[in-house]
């Protein structure tokens, strides 16, 4: 149910909004030294020129508009490791016992960056901004703009149009809050109530100094420096030449460049990103479950990591959401049986005379790569795969939820149900493998109306067991978030996706 | 000449038609190139009227041309102006591409000279060889080439460029990599126009004259064969225009250099015809306005001389 970012073939990477912490773990280095104040920090991160936006509702390709907007405004909610989700501008909720209504009660002391305090009225204007937006029904799902009020000064109260246990955890990204009556002409002016305040902003370069009376506690940067960042390598370029300090989510390709350095830190985010292959359920060569089960088990998932993360990542076993504290850990992993694989493809009476496309786009470094092992490990089951690379456009309008074989990423690893209920509950409307199962339906429906939360975890279980037995993904492994940085950087946020973007407690050590 | 102003401003309006419609015919379109992946038919559908994408081309390109005149270039998918975009990203293209003419200018000049002293001297074979093996490397090789040796190796120039509030880049330095690397294939390529223009007018009959007077070679080679070879020599710079402002796309992304490049590659991945479309006028203006200072410095040179 997660909100997800990120422009159809625009290459992005800001799907990604996994688990973060409300205080962002230590860095690699110098964990436990005590923090010291003042400093500027000069981040690159990734972003188009052409695809630059000042709009915190807008349409976001830029990691580089999503970091500068995320520390000069806030969320009602940001991610958290355990839970998931942590209180940031909205200090805690509460849900009515239906699950269908959720009060936001306003942190004490927020105030926008004018001085004037965070009002209900201003909550209630955003979030009615963000849900008229085009993609505002998947930002905030089920939750209509009447169904946005204020009560009191200080609590917003959101009614869903179902039970939606995880309902704070869609308010953890876009939820953006600006002043009420802030004009369309006027948002690139709009205060903000986060850590940091604008000093300028110039074709997706910014400067951002300190906000000394951030409600959320002591910011440690006298400044931070956004730099805008065409391609991963330019930005590794600056940060091995000393230019920047921090090159936020580079990749492994740079971090790989990187190793030989010892004055350059890598921090590992794990759990960053998945690249699952779509298996087509509802027809075609692969709806039966026999098929799929198959190429789960021809799938070499130990050397696919090694090979295409370069060892930036974990095995991973067919079930999406990871990063959850929910995930099950008990399901077996499954490994690769080559015999067992040749056996059930048999059973299934699999056409091993044909060569099956596999379609994938070069959206993401590694994806066309993960198409073409994974080709060649299928072929000792039998399976004859040719890999055909599609234009991003091309791949998203023609491809995408619709072809028998295909590559996918999702940058959102935090929530097995967001997976359920975008992808793979029968009436899902990204259902990427056109799966049906009522059994899957009925677990996902309990899981998401049940408050308890180890009673949900239990009926969690069982979605995840349905999802591993016959689901339409093939999950071979998760990739880590890889950001580098100078040796004097420390309080950097080492969870996954959107979690990277808290950089409000990094400090430069002296 | 103003028949020729006339007929090259067609030829950008031509152009621009050709950019809509080619924008047009990709697959996918600006509404669905900037939607998120959790935006339903209709979502796009809404997206696409709000962009107005449901108008018939046409349309949308008479539109965006009727803003030409006040220098309205439309808004992009994002909603930001055009103007804005291109704001300082142009100047930045527009700042190392001249350093790189006027470079390539005076380096191909001075080898082609050099070269054309001692007709099949050591000299010249070497400058030909050479010139002939340079133009044939891509940017991209020079670009990475430059930026280990002279950034990441010896930490003499900064590796990439990063900009100020102003837009601009904040160190001067910044721009030699970048301009080093669109100079060298080009200065290859302007070389060879410059040493065959020379051969050429080496052996016209005044030249021929000039050499049996027993004037000096450098003085035979700056007063009679060099104001000869200078309308062929202005029309070879004159292409290098079009070649650096292509080259500059790569480059600047090697060099993170904040020009048009990164703003042209990113609208055609967003379908953006405007923000495809202004790049191309204003690129095309650009290149148009140096064809014409080349042919101006043909009839300047040819007409004195007749």
């Amino acid at each position: 149910m997660l909100w997800l970012g990120g422009a159809i073939g625009a290459g992005t990477l800001l799907t990604a909004c996994g688990g973060g912490d409300e205080e962002p773990a230590a860095s690699a280095t110098g964990g436990t030294a005590k923090p010291v104040k003042g400093g500027t920090l000069r981040v690159g991160a990734l972003g188009r020129a052409g695809a630059i936006t000042r709009d915190p509702h807008g349409s976001q390709a830029n990691e580089s508009d999503y970091l500068i907007l995320s520390l000069i405004y806030d969320t009602l909610t940001v991610p958290g490791a355990k839970p998931n989700t942590a209180p940031r501008l909205a200090a805690s909720w509460k849900a009515s016992d239906d699950l269908k209504t959720w009060r936001f009660t306003i942190a004490k002391g927020a105030k926008f960056h004018d001085g004037s305090p965070v009002t209900a009225e201003d909550l209630v204007f955003s979030l009615k901004r963000l849900r008229a937006t085009p993609a505002g029904a998947s930002r905030l799902p089920g939750i209509q703009e009447k169904n946005i009020t204020a009560e009191g000064t200080d609590t917003v109260v959101l009614v869903s149009d179902y039970a939606n246990a995880e309902l704070p955890l869609l308010t953890r990204l876009t939820t953006f809050v600006i002043p009420k009556g802030t004009t369309d002409k006027d948002i690139a002016k709009a205060p903000g109530t986060g850590p940091f305040k604008l000093d300028w902003f110039r074709g997706g370069n910014a400067r951002l100094v300190r906000n000394e009376d951030w409600y959320g506690g002591d910011v440690h940067l006298d400044a931070i420096e956004v730099k805008i960042f065409e391609s991963p390598q330019a930005m590794a370029s600056a940060l091995l030449a000393g230019q920047i300090d921090l090159a936020s989510n580079v990749g492994a390709v740079a971090a790989r460049t990187a190793e030989s350095r010892k004055d350059i830190q890598a921090v590992r985010r794990p759990n960053d990103m998945a690249m699952p292959i779509v298996m087509r359920t509802a027809d075609g060569p692969f709806a039966d479950a026999k098929v799929r089960e198959a190429l789960r088990l021809a799938v070499d998932r130990e050397a696919m990591v090694k090979q295409v993360l370069s060892g930036y990542g974990t095995v991973a076993n067919d079930i999406l959401g990871t990063g959850d504290p929910a995930f099950d850990k008990s399901i077996p992993q499954r490994t690769r049986d080559l015999a067992k694989a040749k056996e059930l493809l048999k059973e299934a009476k699999f056409d091993t005379s044909k060569t099956y496309e596999l379609y994938t786009t070069e959206d993401i470094s590694g994806l066309a790569e993960s198409a073409t092992l994974f080709a060649t490990q299928v072929r000792e089951a039998g399976v004859k795969v040719k890999v055909v690379k599609q234009e991003s456009g091309t791949f998203w309008d023609k491809t995408w939820l619709k072809g028998d074989l295909y590559t996918t990423y999702w940058g959102t690893n935090d929530s097995v149900v967001f997976f359920a209920s975008k992808t793979m509950v029968s009436d899902s409307g990204q259902n990427e493998a056109g799966w049906k199962d009522e059994a899957f339906d009925e677990a996902y429906e309990k899981a998401i109306g049940t408050a308890d939360a180890s009673a949900r975890t239990q009926l969690l279980k069982q979605l995840q067991q349905i999802e591993y037995d016959s689901s339409g993904y093939l999950l071979w492994g998760m990739a880590d978030g890889i950001d580098l940085a100078g040796a004097k950087v420390n309080g950097l946020p080492t969870l996954p996706g959107y979690g990277r973007v808290q950089l409000e407690q990094a400090w430069l050590a002296r | 000449m103003g028949a020729v102003v006339l007929k090259r401003a067609a030829l950008l309006v031509v152009l621009l038609a050709l950019v809509f419609l080619t924008v047009e015919l990709l697959p996918g379109d600006a509404a669905a190139a900037t939607s998120e992946r959790g935006e339903s038919a209709a979502d796009i559908e809404r997206r696409r009227e709000l962009l107005g994408l449901n108008r018939p081309v046409l349309e949308r390109f008479w539109d965006w041309m009727s803003g030409l005149p006040t220098a309205d270039l439309g808004t992009s998918a994002r909603g930001e102006k055009v103007t804005d975009l291109l704001s300082s990203a142009f100047p930045n293209t527009l700042v190392l591409g001249g350093l790189a003419l006027l470079l390539t200018a005076a380096l191909s000049l001075g080898l082609g000279c050099w070269a054309a002293l001692r007709p099949d001297g050591r000299v010249d074979r070497a400058v030909s060889g050479t010139a002939t093996a340079v133009l044939a490397l891509p940017e991209f090789v020079v670009a990475v080439a430059l930026l280990l040796v002279l950034s990441l190796w010896t930490g003499w120039l900064p590796a990439v460029t990063l900009t100020d509030a102003d837009g601009t880049p904040s160190d001067w330095t910044m721009l030699i990599l970048p301009a080093l690397a669109l100079t060298i294939p080009q200065t290859g390529w302007n070389t060879r126009i410059v040493r065959a223009a020379l051969a050429d007018e080496a052996r016209a009959p005044h030249v021929e004259t000039a050499v049996l007077d027993g004037l000096p070679p450098h003085r035979v080679l700056t007063h009679h064969v060099l104001p000869g070879a200078l309308p062929t020599v202005t029309a070879g710079l004159a292409t290098s225009t079009g070649m650096l402002l292509g080259g500059a796309v790569v480059v600047e992304t090697i060099f993170n250099y904040p020009g048009i490049g990164s703003v042209l590659a990113s609208a055609v991945t967003d379908r953006d015809s405007p923000v495809i479309a202004g790049v191309t006028a204003l690129a095309g203006a650009v290149i148009t306005g140096v064809l014409l200072l080349a042919d101006l410095v043909r009839d300047l040179t040819t007409g004195s001389r007749r």
